[in-house]
């Protein structure tokens, strides 16, 4: 797959788009807070992955993970550079990521688990984290020093959230 | 180092995020080459985050892909494409210029066979033709002899007939001399008094036109009886009208098909039995 993409094969790229296009698209969406911003970064996203397939190196991680923080990045940088202030979403981080699966309760995928099924058994401090950085693009540091929680603990609660969830997403 | 401590400060989460220094970065990369356990925490961080990507996706725009896909178009396939016609281009072009070259043989050796043929069958037909020619010639001069043998031998016949009147002495030759004396015309009647036949034998008679014929006059008590018309130009011996007691014969020129009186004043020839 990855050769096929260095070789500048469409079909690779279709084939992506199918697998990951979708996941993609939900992770950018719930940081964006707009479908066609979101739009705008899948496509802006996978442009890029067919532009610099080259410089991903399958040694660091996998290709879904490249893409993932490709993603994430590139819409961390959209809203940046669009000035919406991290104030103002953060006031009710769960009230918006369960409003957003709501409203694409139709669009999202066929396995049926929402975030909020997904997010449900975790404890409160750890969905925090998870959800801040993973949903909202916040680095570890960004999330210790906005709420004064040690970054110790911000890595251990994250490491713990996603622990969890790797029981619950089976792949 | 403790391993699981290690793991345990959720660095390798950081390093998953990447929200590493690039300092940090090599540290991990370092260590999880080192440590089979890294590498398979690692996987199953990735593993998570894929899961939980997988579960909370949410289905794009339906235009999207095709607008990924044609924006990715614009300069690559384009070469892509160019690439193409130029492989299929000397796939394409020579294929036809080998039909042509087939072809080409194909129709001069079809116009070949055809300016052969039809020189052979021009050939041929002149042979035929001449040959034809030929044969027809030959049956007409075939024919044409059997016909001049068919008048020899009638006329051999017709010799023998005469020769065997003249020889036989039943009948009587009676000479006819001219009755103008500066003419020299002359003919001959041969009579057999006992079956009444008689024969015409022209020595000289002048030659008559298309609408006279000469006619035959015998005298009997001395009327005249006509015993038939003939051509100037008869050969040989000549049938005529049986004719008893005689006295004389004489021939007079007449209208074609003869006349019931002689006219005399025309009488060519004359003479007395």
């Amino acid at each position: 797959m990855i050769l096929r993409l260095k070789n500048q094969d469409k079909d690779a790229l279709s084939y992506l788009y199918d697998k990951y296009g979708a996941a993609l698209y939900g992770a950018v969406q719930r940081i964006v807070q707009d479908e066609d911003v979101a739009a705008e970064v899948v496509q802006d996203i996978f442009l890029k992955i067919w532009n610099k397939i080259g410089m991903y190196d399958p040694q660091k991680g996998r290709l879904f993970t490249w893409m993932l923080n490709l993603s994430r990045n590139a819409a961390i940088d959209k809203i940046r550079s669009k000035e919406i202030k991290r104030s103002a979403k953060t006031d009710s981080i769960d009230e918006y990521v369960y409003t957003i699966d709501r409203q694409n309760s139709t669009e999202t995928s066929v396995d049926g688990i929402g975030v909020r099924e997904l997010m449900d058994d975790l404890v409160e401090e750890q969905r925090f984290v998870l959800l801040k950085v993973y949903f909202e693009g916040f680095s570890h540091s960004e999330i210790a020093d906005e709420y004064d929680i040690p970054l110790g603990t911000v890595k251990s609660r994250l490491r713990s959230a996603l622990k969890h969830l790797r029981n619950k997403v089976q792949l | 180092m403790d391993i699981k401590e290690y793991i345990a400060s959720g660095i390798l989460e950081e390093y998953i995020f990447d929200t590493l220094s690039p300092q940090e970065r090599i540290e991990v990369e370092l260590r999880l080459a080192e440590y089979p356990e890294l590498r398979e925490e690692l996987n199953a961080i990735e593993d998570s985050l894929e899961g939980i990507a997988m579960a909370t996706a949410i289905q794009p725009p339906a235009d999207l892909k095709a607008n990924i896909m044609s924006t990715l178009g614009a300069s690559e396939v384009g070469l892509k494409e160019e690439n193409t016609k130029q492989k299929e281009e000397p796939k394409v072009i020579p294929m036809p210029q080998t039909n042509n070259g087939m072809w080409k043989y194909m129709v001069a050796a079809s116009v070949t066979i055809a300016l052969v043929t039809s020189y052979l069958a021009y050939d041929y037909h002149g042979k035929w033709k001449a040959s034809s020619d030929a044969f027809a010639q030959l049956q007409a001069q075939n024919s044409q002899m059997a016909e001049q043998y068919n008048q020899v031998n009638n006329r051999l016949d017709d010799l023998v007939a005469d020769i065997d009147i003249i020889s036989d002495t039943d009948f009587k030759r009676v000479n006819m001399g001219a009755v103008d004396p500066t003419q020299s015309y002359a003919a001959s009647v041969y009579w057999n008094a006992k079956t009444d036949e008689a024969y015409l034998n022209i020595k000289q008679l002048k030659t008559l036109t298309e609408e006279q014929q000469y006619q035959l006059w015998a005298i009997v008590d001395g009327v005249p009886v006509d015993m038939g018309v003939f051509d100037f130009d008869v050969e040989g011996l000549m049938k005529m009208k049986n004719v008893q007691n005689a006295s004389m014969f004489a021939v007079t020129i007449e209208p074609k098909g003869g006349s019931e009186n002689p006219t005399l004043d025309l009488m060519q020839v004359a003479g007395a039995v």
